[in-house]
């Protein structure tokens, strides 16, 4: 029993490592989303150009890491249905949008974390409608393991933050799973998440094995530089899950 | 069987299936190599990528000279070995030499990253900090910011701010960058500070200056530019808007409202007057502020920023 349990850790474990030689149809997946016509012409009368930016860069390296991107959306598609629909087969989920930490159903002081799927073509965000709710992932993920999550938002890195929690993620910094969760604390420019997550990429993605997906955050975090919008609200990227997780697709051991 | 339980199995019964899948191709996949791009090279000729070539440390000892006294100044960990190479970050568009100090390993414990005349760009600690029961306060961080950015070389003149930083629970501390002035947007030296006093990162962005224009428009006709753009933006949709601020910045001009338009990709920054128009209204629920640049001579855009 012992034996074979061993030796289907160790299948796993190959099964992870072979993944990044063979990123196609047997790759584990990652969904990348991220909501553009709330940030339209027809919309907000100016075309926001980090949204397409954001996402065209992740799409791109997160599949470098290994993951198939498989149901990744920019624009109408992106909708709360599409993505809870879908999240379940996924490791690696990235979201572009407008982020907060909303007050639960409950009321106050408790927190229902969401961001806001798109809108659709010609239409802007409304709130009561768009809203996707760290409740509804919790129930549509179902207490499955995820890899890599990263909220590329307003506030949803902050401690009240319930995001995290909707991916299985504690909110620890000593996690020995294969986790890692992004977010950021406060208001941030789209300018900053882009160079941040320019930085984090490069560094994961240069290809030393050595290297950690807190390596990768630590090194961004590291570089200064990046615009934020009051000195009273800095910018302030966090991350929960493991500090030694290479970023790899990786079926936890224990799951 | 729970649901947790059940789609817990779900997810691990693809890991399984990748496995008999991976060993399906593993002869493929291993005698196939040289098919997927190796470390450095670039994957397709559109994506940024991070192109580098190995330093040796006879060939290249001022490099390696320069990262040991970097590293020795702001007391980080001797590793058991080192590597050097010459990067080409087509991310940040930046070229530099980087040095990486080793554990016994291979892990990286520093990184230290010099321009091309041997300036630390910036140097980062990437061993385990220890997370104490207590951080040092405000004022012992500043000094130890103070005395890092120093003993490195880094002259940080001027008012620092501090801030907690949530992801080492230390501090980070910045000295923006005032030019004749005037602040130049996002150019700082930043040292972040471990809650025991230790310094974990330091780094410096530095954008060259473009000759400020002869002439300025005053700043109640730069506002008059603004409002010209916002009315378009928010009461044109039926929101409406406030400017908050209107300063004099200098700023790289980007491509923040019009992806067609062609960007320096290291761009000589201009002096623009700096506009925080915050909607109101329905466009507020999901678009929090948008910062205009406009030339400080001619009121033209010059970019942007969003916080959506």
């Amino acid at each position: 029993m012992k034996r074979a349990r061993l030796l289907l850790v160790s299948a796993l474990i190959a099964a992870s490592t072979l993944a990044s030689t063979a990123p196609g149809a047997f790759a584990l997946k990652g969904q990348v989303r991220s909501n553009s016509d709330g940030f339209s012409m027809s919309c907000v009368g100016f075309a926001d150009t980090y949204p397409q930016q954001l996402y065209s860069l992740t799409v791109t390296q997160m599949a470098k890491l290994g993951f198939s991107i498989a149901d990744s959306s920019i624009g109408p598609s992106f909708t709360k249905t599409a993505f809870l629909t879908t999240v379940l087969q996924d490791y690696a989920v990235y979201v572009h949008s407008h982020g907060d930490n909303y007050w639960a159903s409950s009321g106050a002081p408790n927190v229902d974390s969401g961001f806001l799927q798109d809108p659709g073509s010609g239409r802007c965000n409304d709130y009561t409608r768009d809203v996707v709710r760290s409740s509804s992932i919790k129930a549509a993920t179902a207490g499955s393991p995820y890899n890599l999550v990263i909220m590329s938002t307003c506030f949803l890195g902050s401690d009240n933050s319930t995001m995290p929690g909707a991916f299985q993620i504690e909110q620890t910094k000593l996690s020995n799973q294969p986790e890692f969760y992004l977010g950021y604390v406060g208001h941030v420019y789209d300018s900053s998440m882009l160079r941040f997550e320019q930085a984090f990429w490069s560094y994961i993605n240069a290809g030393n094995p050595y290297y950690t997906l807190w390596g990768a955050f630590t090194y961004a975090n590291s570089l200064g530089g990046y615009a934020y919008p009051d000195t009273a609200d800095p910018f302030r990227p966090n991350w929960w899950g493991s500090s030694t997780y290479r970023g790899t697709p990786t079926v936890p051991a224990n799951g | 069987m729970s649901a947790t339980r059940s789609n817990t199995a779900f997810k691990s019964a693809i890991g399984v299936g990748l496995l008999i899948g991976c060993l399906a191709i593993a002869g493929n996949s291993l005698s196939g190599a040289g098919q997927s791009p190796r470390p450095g090279e670039s994957a397709s000729p559109t994506e940024p990528t991070v192109d580098f070539q190995l330093l040796d440390a006879q060939a290249s000892p001022i490099v390696f000279s320069h990262a040991t006294t970097a590293r020795d100044a702001l007391g980080f960990p001797v590793g058991v070995s080192r590597t050097g190479k010459h990067v080409k970050d087509g991310f940040q568009h930046a070229e530099y030499d980087e040095v990486d100090e080793l554990d016994a390993a291979g892990q990286p414990i520093s990184m230290t990253q010099l321009d091309k005349s041997g300036r630390v760009m910036s140097a980062v600690r990437l061993d385990a900090s220890p997370r104490p029961a207590t951080r040092i306060g405000r004022d012992s961080a500043l000094q130890a910011a103070q005395r890092g950015a120093s003993a490195a070389g880094m002259a940080a003149g001027g008012t620092a701010s501090a801030n907690v930083d949530p992801a080492t629970d230390g501090w980070t501390v910045r000295w923006s960058r005032i030019q004749d002035g005037i602040g130049v947007r996002g150019d700082e030296t930043t040292v972040q500070v471990r809650p025991d006093g230790r310094i974990q990162s330091l780094a410096r962005v530095e954008h060259q200056l473009a000759a400020a224009p002869a002439q300025r428009i005053k700043a109640d006709e730069a506002k008059q530019f603004a409002s010209n753009k916002a009315d378009l933006w928010f009461r044109a949709h039926g929101s409406d808007y406030s400017i908050d601020s209107m300063d004099l910045e200098w700023v790289g001009p980007n491509g923040a409202f019009d992806a067609g338009k062609s960007i320096d990709p290291q761009p000589v920054y201009r002096l623009a007057w700096v506009a925080n128009v915050k909607p109101s209204g329905d466009a507020s629920k999901y678009l929090w502020m948008v910062t205009v640049y406009l030339d400080a001579g001619d009121g033209s855009l010059l970019g942007g920023d969003f916080v959506e």
